[in-house]
Parts: C-alpha cells; sequence; structure tokens
C-alpha cells in the first residue's frame, strides 16, 4: 500500500469507462444471454465488439487508454474454443506483454486483461464484468489511476 | 547555404558525424556545440542532435525563430533515442516533433549523413524497402516454442524472430549500417511506422504464440482468465522496454515511466537493461568514447567470471582503441577527410559505429578473409549474479541477468 488517500467515493468517481473488447462468438453471446436473463452489470462498462478478440492489439488497447479509458478488457471463447483458429490465445499473450510493460513503468498491471466466457452462460460475461472492477478498484486504490498517479 | 549544427544533451556521435558535410565544400557549416548561449543570427538550415529535455525549449524557439527550415538530426532528436528509455524512470527526453512544429527527422542511431544532405538540400528522402525484403536470412513466421536471450552464430540461414530472438525487422527500414550483419537482431533504430515498438510487441506477442501461459479458474462466472503471475513468456523476457522500445519510447503512445529514479539519467537509462545489451547500449551512448566504454563493460565482467578471450581477441580490442583515440584528433582538429578514414576502419572491426560485432569473449562475426574465425569467435555465457567493478565503471546484476545498479564515473 502506497500513502496516497484514496477513499471508496474517490475511487468509484475515477471508475467511468472500462471498455470491453468482445469477440462475436462467445463473448458477445453471453452478454446476450445476460441480457436475455435481465443480469444487471456496471454502468462503467462498454462493449466494443470485435470478430475476434485475435483481432485487438497494444495499439487499440493504448489508443482506448489515452483517450479516456480506464481499463481495458478482452474476453474472448474458452481456451481451445476459439471459433476461428487461436485467436483468444494470440490476444491473451499479447496481453500478457502489454502487462509485463505495464509493471516496467511503475504502473499496476491491472488496467489490461484478459477473459473468457461462454456463450450459454450470461453469468461468466458479468462476472468477469464484476471481476474487473473488483481488481481496478484494488489497483487504482494502491498505486492511482493511469492517469494520476499518487 | 548557411548551415549550423547545433548539440544539445548526450553521446555526440551525429554531432561527429555531420563533420562529414564539410566534404566537397557544398555548404558553409558552422557549429554550435554550446546552443545554450548562442546569440542568434539568420541562418538557412539547423540541425539538431543529441537529446532534448522540457528546458531546451527555449533555446530551440531561438533557433526555430532565426531559421528557415529545422532538422532533427539521429534518433535522440527525432524520437527520444536511447536516452528516452530514461523516461521509464521519470525523466522528461522528448522528441523535436513535440516540442517546435515543422521539423523534419532523419532517422537513425547514426543517423544516415546522405539523407541528411538530402534534407537540407530541401529533397525527399528516398522510400526504403524494409529491412525484411533486404535481409538474407529465411522466415517462416511459426509459432516459437521458446524465446532465447543469447545469440547462437552457428545458424545463419533462419530468421532471428524464427529462433527466438527479438529482431524488430518487421517494423524497420533497410540502413547502411544493418547490425542483422553481424549476427545482431535489428535494434529497431530506423523505423518504417510510427509507433513502431508496440506494433513489433503485438508481432511478438503473436509468434510466441506456442509458449504456455499461466491461466487462472476465476470462480465469480467460472471463466478462464489470464493470471498475474509470472510464466514462461514473461519470464524470458524480463526487460520488455528495452527490447520494444529503445529508441521510440517518448513517440510510443505509453505512459510515462513511475519508476523511482535512481541517480542521473545515463545510469537511469543503464538499470532495468540486460547484461547481454549492456555492450550495445554503451556502443549507443558513448558517443566519441563509447569503444573505451563498451570495452571496459565486457572485460570487467569477462575478468570477474573468467571468461577466456583469446589473443586475437584482445589484439582487435587493442586496435579499436587506438583507433578512438585518432578519431578524437580528427575531431579535435575538425578533419572530415581522416574522421572519415578512420570511422570506416573502426567499421571494418566493429561492424558499425554501434560496435554491433562487440561482445563478450570475443567478436560475432569474422573481420578479416583471411583470418580464422575461431580464433575470436564469440560464444554464450553463463550470467552470473554479482557486483562487477573496474576503475570508472561499477555495476551489479541479478540473478536473470538484469542491471541493479551502475556508477559510471568518467569515461562520458
Amino acid at each position: 500500500m502506497s500513502n496516497c488517500e484514496t477513499p471508496d467515493d474517490y475511487v468509484k468517481e475515477r471508475i467511468n469507462n472500462i471498455v470491453i473488447f468482445m469477440c462475436n462468438e462467445c463473448g458477445q453471446g453471453s452478454a446476450n444471454t445476460a441480457g436475455v436473463a435481465r443480469m444487471a452489470y456496471d454502468a462503467a462498462i462498454r462493449i466494443i465488439r470485435v470478430q475476434c478478440t485475435g483481432q485487438v492489439g497494444p495499439i487499440q488497447i493504448m489508443d482506448a487508454l489515452n483517450n479516456g479509458a480506464d481499463a481495458v478488457a478482452c474476453v474472448g471463447c474458452c481456451l481451445g474454443a476459439c471459433h476461428f483458429f487461436n485467436g483468444n490465445v494470440i490476444s491473451m499473450h499479447r496481453i500478457k506483454l502489454m502487462k509485463k510493460v505495464f509493471k516496467e513503468l511503475g504502473y499496476s498491471d491491472q488496467f489490461v486483461n484478459q477473459y473468457t466466457s461462454r456463450a450459454a452462460e450470461g453469468e461468466t460475461a458479468v462476472g468477469d464484468f464484476e471481476n474487473i472492477i473488483e481488481r481496478l478498484t484494488t489497483a487504482i486504490t494502491e498505486k492511482g489511476t493511469i492517469k494520476d498517479g499518487c | 547555404m548557411d548551415v549550423k549544427v547545433f548539440q544539445f544533451n548526450g553521446c555526440k556521435k551525429c554531432f561527429n558525424e555531420s563533420l562529414l558535410l564539410k566534404e566537397g565544400a557544398k555548404y558553409k557549416v558552422e557549429y554550435v556545440s554550446d546552443p545554450k548561449n548562442w546569440k542568434g543570427e539568420k541562418v538557412d538550415v539547423s540541425v539538431i542532435t543529441g537529446y532534448l529535455l522540457l528546458g531546451d525549449l527555449e533555446h530551440l524557439q531561438n533557433i526555430k525563430n532565426n531559421s528557415n527550415k529545422v532538422i532533427a538530426y539521429g534518433d535522440c532528436t527525432a524520437t527520444g533515442g536511447v536516452f528516452a528509455l530514461a523516461n521509464q524512470k521519470g525523466h522528461d527526453v522528448t522528441p523535436l516533433v513535440n516540442l517546435i512544429e515543422d521539423s523534419n527527422s532523419v532517422h537513425g542511431c547514426l543517423g544516415e549523413i546522405e539523407e541528411l544532405q538530402l534534407a537540407i538540400e530541401g529533397k525527399e528522402i528516398p522510400k526504403l524497402k524494409s529491412l525484411c525484403q533486404v535481409c538474407s536470412r529465411k522466415a517462416t513466421c511459426d509459432y516459437l516454442d521458446s524465446i532465447n536471450r543469447q545469440i547462437e552464430l552457428e545458424d545463419s540461414e533462419t530468421c532471428f524472430n524464427d529462433l527466438g530472438f527479438l529482431c524488430s525487422g518487421f517494423t524497420a527500414t533497410e540502413c547502411k549500417e544493418k547490425c542483422i550483419d553481424y549476427n545482431t537482431p535489428c535494434r529497431g533504430c530506423k523505423p518504417s511506422i510510427d509507433r513502431s515498438g508496440i506494433r513489433m510487441m503485438a508481432m511478438f506477442g503473436t509468434l510466441a504464440g506456442n509458449i504456455e501461459i499461466a491461466t487462472e479458474h476465476n470462480e465469480n462466472g467460472a471463466t478462464d482468465k489470464l493470471a498475474d503471475e509470472d510464466d514462461d513468456v514473461t519470464r524470458s523476457l524480463p526487460d520488455m522496454v528495452g527490447n520494444f522500445f529503445r529508441f521510440t519510447l517518448p513517440t510510443s503512445g505509453l505512459p510515462k515511466g513511475r519508476i523511482p529514479s535512481s541517480g542521473t539519467l545515463l545510469e537511469d537509462v543503464f538499470i532495468g537493461r540486460l547484461i547481454e545489451e549492456v555492450p550495445l547500449i554503451a556502443g549507443l551512448l558513448g558517443g566519441a568514447k563509447s569503444i573505451s566504454l563498451t570495452l571496459k563493460f565486457i572485460e570487467t565482467y569477462e575478468k570477474a567470471n573468467q571468461i577466456e578471450v583469446s589473443e586475437q581477441t584482445k589484439k582487435y580490442r587493442e586496435e579499436l582503441l587506438q583507433l578512438e583515440k585518432e578519431l578524437h584528433d580528427a575531431i579535435d582538429k575538425e578533419d572530415a577527410t581522416k574522421y572519415k578514414e578512420i570511422t570506416d576502419n573502426i567499421r571494418a572491426i566493429a561492424g558499425n559505429m554501434n560496435l554491433s560485432n562487440v561482445f563478450f569473449g570475443g567478436f560475432k562475426s569474422q573481420i578479416n578473409e583471411s583470418d580464422n574465425f575461431e580464433d575470436y569467435k564469440t560464444h554464450i555465457f553463463d550470467v552470473v549474479e554479482g557486483t562487477y567493478k573496474n576503475g570508472s565503471v561499477e555495476y551489479s546484476i541479478d540473478s536473470e541477468g538484469v542491471i541493479k545498479e551502475i556508477k559510471i564515473t568518467e569515461g562520458l
């Protein structure tokens, strides 16, 4: 824990925009299922639909973060179940490298994350969203946001 | 045509190289090594070399107001260069394009003098091929099973990236002093595209697709998710910033680093880098003293770890040191012909002015066709944790080979 003062309200105020790249197959599918089941999730989540999370790379992630996103996450198919070939694994590798770069620059590595979900289970998508916010809250409390460090 | 060359901070390699503008006496060239005290007078073309800090803005405005054209020569001025690695620790090395408007850039570390001449004359720099198009190695772009850090010299046919070394050739253009000719993967000093580092990182993420990564079971909704613990991918890449953003950190779009600074800007450039990268970085930023600095780093490590060095290697190293002394004389006298002759001799032994050919235990490629390469061939060495000291240079590395502390008291 660092010395910066981060009361709960302060942290909540700073989580406004979380950009989620969801793949068209399992990712968006599970979000649709969650919608049919009328599950609620945080209003800060902004979903961008992509064909496959393998399309998303560091360029897109950094563009989102530089243009006001508080965190970015990719939600793809489960490992071994990519509807193309292995787009979700490639995306995982890229995000793993991004995390490492963030750590080397002295930031928390929770500003980028990779998740998987299953189209038939809406709670997987909503669970991922909750997990993102939980991790981001801890990260901001400890090391500050990506824009203003403490 | 009136040309003025200004040297700001950092190594003076590009500044010295601009001596060659005097050859042929096409322009009236003047050198200003202390731009902070420059009074200001009208000039046709101003060439800026060296890395820039935010505090230099005032002087740059003065230069800009007095000249018809401003050219950033070399990577330090154009994109931040190797000194910008200190931005990881909160320094503010800034490229010229971010400080003043309407400037031209000549990329490269060292920048090529022919391109600078074209830029001065207002001609367009011809569109160059990508480095991979001129590389003799063959790429398959297969997924990698492992990432390697030290080069094996046996295979000279396969692409560096296929062998698991990080070569930035995908995002670089062809250049005069190709590191790839000396068994050194491209370091990306002449990018062919903006934000080249981040694009190379994406490419390498794809290439590493076969390496297993840690995943974790998430109770909350029961999905797999990327775990935060180390795995094979991150363990084999201990220094991402130094590898992918070696010359382009301020223009890469990444946020400024928040690691606390541990000393001077120069020491911050070294800290966090890998031991096998150190000769190359010392070769980059040592300027006119790069040879002695690089050899000091290498010899310190060799002596402490009993790495055998052949007589032939020692002979070539002596020759390099001798050439460095002669180079100082030529620079002091502003003798362009002599400068060219000596740098050509250095290139014959060290590969290029960044000393790509010089390494621990020997040289990476054959220097003369007549000698036996086995006599001075470098080999893979072990990374040994410890503190190494030799006169003006002192550094300590951890078990992964990452530099933790460094002190350079003289030599720059």
